[in-house]
């Protein structure tokens, strides 16, 4: 019997985590309290403002215990509304220990237990808020079994031999020279959006008098200091939150377990089954791919939607070569990373290039309906930009598309600012999705989508060939498309 | 050259005059929206024309969308497979094995019962869209509902 068994109480320690951290979020009310308390005097409400919080801590404390039973994990909360959940143990993908400062502190983790339920719900989340960091590594270990914390073994004589750990098999480590990816992540773009967000907001607050003098100082020189102060303060920024989530980072194999740890401040483990890892997502963002950059995604059975991103990440943006070793580590086979992919032929190249230069065409039809309307004529030269960008971003679509199976992964490959190439395991296929318009139809090709029970719920590629959409569809899963064929002339 | 088949199965004719009665009525309010903002907001000059565009526009989709869309709704059901297809301008084809069913759901909104039709909507483990059925006989949905249940209950395993 494991010591799980019984009902567990979380660690007395969190106590002092959650009073630290109501009061942290009780801080306006308090503030505002004490302020109306010593206006008016009223004493008892300030006292009633510091002790609530405490009491909250000290209900969870009281109400939250767990344990793992007849193969379920189960965990009871509340006192007023009581809830039980419970999950049985072979459905848990994925463990993630998360320690706060507060947390490390106190060596305490909390745990969240990812079963792959649709229900983004607060309250039907198995959380542990929190535990002592080995007793949260012992329950980590006992659900997905990455040290047999199950299979105990027994000698002739009776007596149970706990068994050795697995070895955790180091797959990548973080370097500071990955700081260089960050600017080129798109985190950069975040930075900058939410300065202009926070300037807009303070401009609004602190009403500021612009007078024609002040209008007069704004020269060229002025705007473009402005401007070039905003991208260093974003790269800074960018470089920055990369360093606090991503330092310290370090992927690994442990077991029939992935551990992904980072975080400088906050710690996080994310731990996932292998037996779930449906795939692999290679993130060739254009910008990235000008670093000679990579990020990993991994497409994980049960794990998906938009909350589950960060968890799946396998890599965040570092040199290209660790990210293929990565994706041919978590994959168990290079050559899905590396094999050449099947282009899509001459009908996908044309409507690579329609599509791009259509969209151009609004932006090309304003500066020439300038001219026509007695504008300067150098705005015809305005005019060549977007044809230029929709080109370069048409020419480097078309180098992107592709598709294949290769051991045993389908594989497929698209986008160009946001490229990425996807490998999905042809045992994780659960359907596949034909898309044409009339359009398509007419060039003889689809956009097909291999559907998984993971990730964004699909890999998909646009404008294959119909031939080879069944093709691919049928080295896949050998006759679940190959029953509803036809022969055209 | 082999290429992927249409479903065997149409669905329900009733469906056409359904899908009429529904595009109908929305076609209706659009018309009405674009109608009054041609009348208050157009130049005079404009105004009637662009209102006649709107109604002819609006006819137009109200009539031929249902009948598109009744030549393309098709679906089939293999011993191992569920194979539907949808749409008008784009054609979706979905095809999921049956092993891979986790849900069978069946449904029947006011305009669908008044024609005794219903949807027939078969759910994976995916999150990219499940495989929709519209415009079944509503005794033709029920028996493919027990038939996609007794198929798939057949196969052992969590459909993930």
């Amino acid at each position: 019997m494991t010591p799980t068994e019984t009902w567990q109480r979380l660690d007395p320690r969190m106590l002092l985590v959650h009073p630290i951290k109501e009061v942290g979020r009780f801080l306006p009310v308090l503030i505002g309290l004490l302020i109306a308390g010593g206006a008016s005097g009223g004493g008892p409400w300030a006292l009633l403002g510091v002790g609530l919080p405490v009491g909250l801590g000290v209900v969870r404390y009281l109400t939250t215990t767990y344990r793992i039973h007849d193969g379920r994990v189960e965990l009871r909360r509340g006192l007023l509304q009581r809830h039980t959940l419970a999950t049985p143990v072979d459905r848990v993908r994925a463990v993630d220990l998360t320690a706060s400062p507060i947390h490390r502190i106190l060596g305490l983790a909390t745990v969240v237990i990812g079963t792959g339920s649709v229900a983004s719900d607060a309250d039907e989340r198995l959380e542990l808020d929190a535990l002592p960091r080995d007793e949260a590594a012992r329950l980590r270990a006992a659900l997905l079994r990455t040290g047999q914390a199950y299979a105990v073994q027994v000698l002739p004589d009776g007596t149970a031999l706990p068994p050795p750990p697995a070895v955790e098999q180091v797959v990548a480590r973080f370097s500071p020279r990955w700081l260089w990816y960050a600017p080129f992540s798109g985190t950069v773009l975040v930075a900058a959006g939410a300065m202009l967000g926070v300037a807009g907001q303070l401009s609004q607050s602190i009403h500021v008098r612009i007078t024609e003098a002040d209008l007069a100082a704004i020269t060229e020189a002025l705007v473009l200091v402005v401007a070039a102060g905003i991208v260093v303060l974003a790269i800074v920024l960018a470089v920055g939150g990369y360093l606090v989530t991503n330092g310290n980072f370090v992927l690994a194999r442990q077991g029939s377990a992935w551990h992904v740890r980072r975080g400088l401040l906050t710690h996080r483990e994310i731990s996932i089954d292998v037996a779930r890892v449906a795939g692999v997502s290679l993130g060739e963002p254009a910008a990235l791919r000008v670093a000679r950059g990579r990020r990993v995604h991994a497409i994980v059975t049960g794990l998906g939607g938009e909350h589950h991103a960060s968890s799946s990440m396998l890599l965040p943006p570092a040199p290209r070569a660790i990210g293929y070793d990565v994706a041919s580590a978590v994959l168990g086979d290079a050559t899905p990373m590396s094999a050449p992919l099947l282009p899509h032929g001459r009908a996908a190249v044309t409507r690579r290039y329609t599509r791009a230069l259509l969209g151009a065409l609004p932006f090309v039809l304003l500066p020439v309906a300038g001219v026509v309307a007695g504008g300067p004529v150098w705005l015809l030269v305005v005019a060549l930009l977007p044809v230029g960008v929709a080109l370069a971003l048409a020419v480097d679509r078309v180098r992107s598309l592709g598709h294949a199976f290769v051991a045993g992964h389908v594989v497929m490959r698209s986008g160009s600012a946001l490229r990425s190439r996807d490998a999905l395991a042809a045992g994780h296929v659960i359907g596949w999705n034909q898309r044409a318009t009339w359009f398509q139809r007419r060039a003889g090709l689809v956009s097909l989508a291999a559907t998984t029970a993971g990730g964004k719920g699909r890999v998909h590629v646009p404008d294959v060939p119909v031939a080879a959409a069944i093709a691919l569809a049928e080295a896949a899963t050998p006759g679940l498309v190959g029953q509803f064929l036809e022969e055209v002339r | 050259m082999t290429q992927l088949r249409d479903p065997a199965h149409r669905v329900s004719p009733r469906a056409r005059l359904m899908w009429h009665v529904e595009t109908g009525i929305a076609a209706l309010a659009v018309a009405a929206g674009l109608g009054v903002a041609a009348v208050l907001a157009a130049p005079d000059a404009l105004r009637w024309g662009l209102l006649a565009l709107a109604i002819i526009v609006c006819t137009a989709v109200a009539v031929v969308v249902p009948q598109w869309r009744y030549r393309v709704h098709r679906w089939e059901v293999s011993a191992t497979a569920v194979y539907t297809q949808r749409g008008w301008w784009a054609r979706e084809r979905r095809i999921a094995p049956m092993s891979r069913v986790q849900t069978v759901d069946f449904a029947q909104g006011p305009l669908a019962r008044l024609f005794g039709l219903a949807t027939v909507t078969v759910t994976t483990a995916s999150a990219a869209g499940p495989l929709q059925i519209e415009g079944l006989d509503r005794d033709v949905a029920l028996a493919l509902v027990d038939e996609l249940t007794r198929k798939a209950d057949l196969v052992a395993g969590d459909a993930t």
